[in-house]
């Protein structure tokens, strides 16, 4: 018994050096950014902090570039369900009827393993206005005016989306691809005798088979598509204007550029909520076209 | 016979066929998806003239070497950067496969109190968007003097939170009977954890290291934020200086990006099968 009793203190060992590391750099933190978001905090010292009480949240309500990076980052998500709609289809078809699938499987991965800023700047490059490749095989096909991708306002944010969605798609495919090897072959094979076209029973009988799946990568990209700013700041620095300027990177800004702590925090804060809030309502929404 | 082989006997060519057609289509949208690293590849070999070429020259006319030595040798030198990025990359991610492996342990095998709440707020720590954290890690730093140290970048990342989920999820999948027989044995814990669950979950450690090593390597946020002296800045902090110093030095530019994604290249190349099963599993299972 008393052996017993020892085996027990030493199991608490195992999970102690990871409660304190996780407490000093996760959970203290998480709070500490909830006082700050009280506060006038600037500069690393803070010297001349103040409580401020509702102050900062009122300011956001106020703020231009607050909306407008709240605005770019819904406009953003679009790359998460792009993605998620192209990763099932390309799936599908390595599923299905393939050689080489590992091979291939492969080369649509490694994107999603890659460096998103090194890759930025190749983009950056294949982008560019006047002498990009992309551009100049646009015009060699007739469009006269191209857009000016990165460097103007209006099609800078649609150049990011369709980096971002290059990225991640990778990661779909093979979640997909994994999730497909639960859909049981008699299904598809019954429907098909029945007289169902293939693409009616990927979208009746594949589809909904894998619609857990489908929620799960939604989730997971609409919270990283809150999250992930180093592509935009890199590439772009969230301009030209504030086109591509999205709240995480927003609060990167004014906390790192602008050193007004405090606030930064306060955007943080709603930054976490609006994620909460989006997570929820997809886990809400599920309901609808999500079947067990 | 079963209806799946009577269909496929039917008309084996016809099948063939389709799969042939399937496998080019597929094979031209791959390329597609991996033509920016051979631009990548091919741009760093060139001279300014030839970059915008177009149609594209793939394979350079001559093979100029002066954006790789500009990259390697010039004032901003990637090796300083490959240094400080290996050095971290590798202490983080051996630190966070262990501490990770047992809280992991700790969470699948030893019944303690409170452990299921405490698996739920690990749980909701990992929603947490990273920038929540930045401001009072930046204040913490600063007042620990850690701020601009790569200790600001190791540390949190050997707490790994998702790494305990991955290697949670696997340790599960162990049976039960397994540990309860070394224990009756009188193995304890630690011989179990060492000599019984290390070994059996060789594969899912080895490929999160790998998955938490290409992190640690591509994470440009937090040296950004933590970072200011040139000689500490790892590598995807040098290759975003080297883009801000020589905007205009295209070729140079993509001989930095190719030095930068080299490692993880290779290292995917040779680990693709673990690592992309590995993912695909940990999230289909969870």
């Amino acid at each position: 018994m008393k052996w017993m009793k020892r085996q027990q203190m030493i199991g608490y060992l195992f999970i102690l050096p990871s409660i304190i590391g996780v407490s000093i750099f996760f959970l203290f933190p998480l709070l500490f950014s909830l006082v700050l978001s009280f506060t006038n905090w600037s500069g690393p010292s803070g010297r001349g902090t103040e409580f401020i009480g509702m102050e900062n949240f009122q300011r956001i309500l106020g703020d231009e570039v607050f909306r407008q990076a709240f605005f770019n980052n819904f406009l953003y998500l679009i790359h998460v369900p792009i993605a998620v709609f192209l990763g099932f289809l390309v799936a599908v078809f390595l599923n299905r009827s393939v050689y080489m699938k590992n091979a291939l499987r492969a080369v649509f991965f490694l994107p999603y393993l890659i460096s998103p800023i090194a890759i930025g700047f190749v983009w950056m490059l294949l982008f560019h206005p006047s002498e990009g490749p992309i551009n100049v095989m646009l015009m060699s096909l007739g469009v006269d005016n191209p857009p000016g991708w990165l460097s103007s306002t209006g099609s800078s944010m649609y150049a990011i989306i369709i980096m971002s969605a290059w990225q991640i798609m990778g990661f779909n495919i093979i979640i997909y691809l994994a999730a497909l090897q639960g859909v049981p072959r008699e299904l598809e094979e019954a429907c098909s005798m029945d007289g169902a076209k293939k693409w009616q029973i990927t979208r009746y009988v594949t589809f909904p088979f894998v619609s857990p799946i489908t929620l799960f990568l939604l989730i997971i990209g609409v919270a990283n598509a809150f999250k992930n700013f180093g592509l935009i700041q890199a590439v772009t620095g969230g301009g030209p204007g504030n086109s591509t300027t999205i709240l995480p990177l927003y609060v990167y800004q004014t906390a790192f550029r602008y050193y007004e702590l405090g606030y930064a925090s306060t955007i943080a804060i709603i930054l976490f909520l609006v994620i909460f809030a989006i997570t929820l309502l997809q886990w809400l929404g599920q309901k609808k076209w999500v079947h067990y | 016979m079963s209806s799946q082989e009577k269909i496929k006997n039917k008309s084996p060519k016809k099948i063939n066929y389709y799969k042939l057609i399937m496998t080019i289509v597929m094979t031209f949208t791959g390329l597609v998806m991996i033509i920016p690293f051979f631009w990548m590849l091919s741009t760093s070999f060139k001279s300014p003239a030839e970059i915008f070429e177009y149609p594209i020259q793939w394979i350079p006319s001559t093979f100029n070497l002066g954006p790789h030595e500009r990259v390697w040798f010039g004032e901003f030198s990637f090796f300083t950067y490959y240094w400080n990025s290996i050095k971290i990359a590798v202490i983080g991610t051996a630190g966070a496969t262990f501490i990770g492996a047992m809280a992991a342990y700790g969470f699948a095998r030893i019944p303690f109190k409170g452990r299921n709440g405490l698996f739920v707020l690990y749980l909701m720590m990992m929603m947490v968007p990273p920038q929540v954290l930045f401001v009072p890690k930046f204040i913490m730093f600063d007042f620990a003097g850690i701020y601009n140290t790569h200790w600001a970048l190791i540390l949190p990342t050997i707490f790994t939170i998702i790494g305990v989920f991955y290697m949670r999820q696997f340790f599960l999948t162990i049976p039960h009977a397994i540990s309860e027989s070394a224990f009756i044995d009188g193995a304890g814990h630690f011989r179990i954890f060492f000599q019984i669950f290390l070994p059996l979950a060789k594969p899912a450690i080895a490929t999160f290291a790998i998955l938490d090593f290409s992190w640690n390597w591509n994470n440009y946020e937090d040296a950004l934020v933590f970072l200011i002296s040139e000689h500490l800045f790892t590598v995807p902090l040098g290759l975003d200086n080297f883009v801000m110093e020589f905007s205009v030095d295209y070729a140079g530019m993509m001989a930095a990006a190719t030095a930068s994604v080299l490692p993880i290249v290779l290292i995917f190349i040779i680990g693709q099968r673990y690592i992309i099963e590995g993912v695909a599993s940990s999230a289909v299972k969870g």
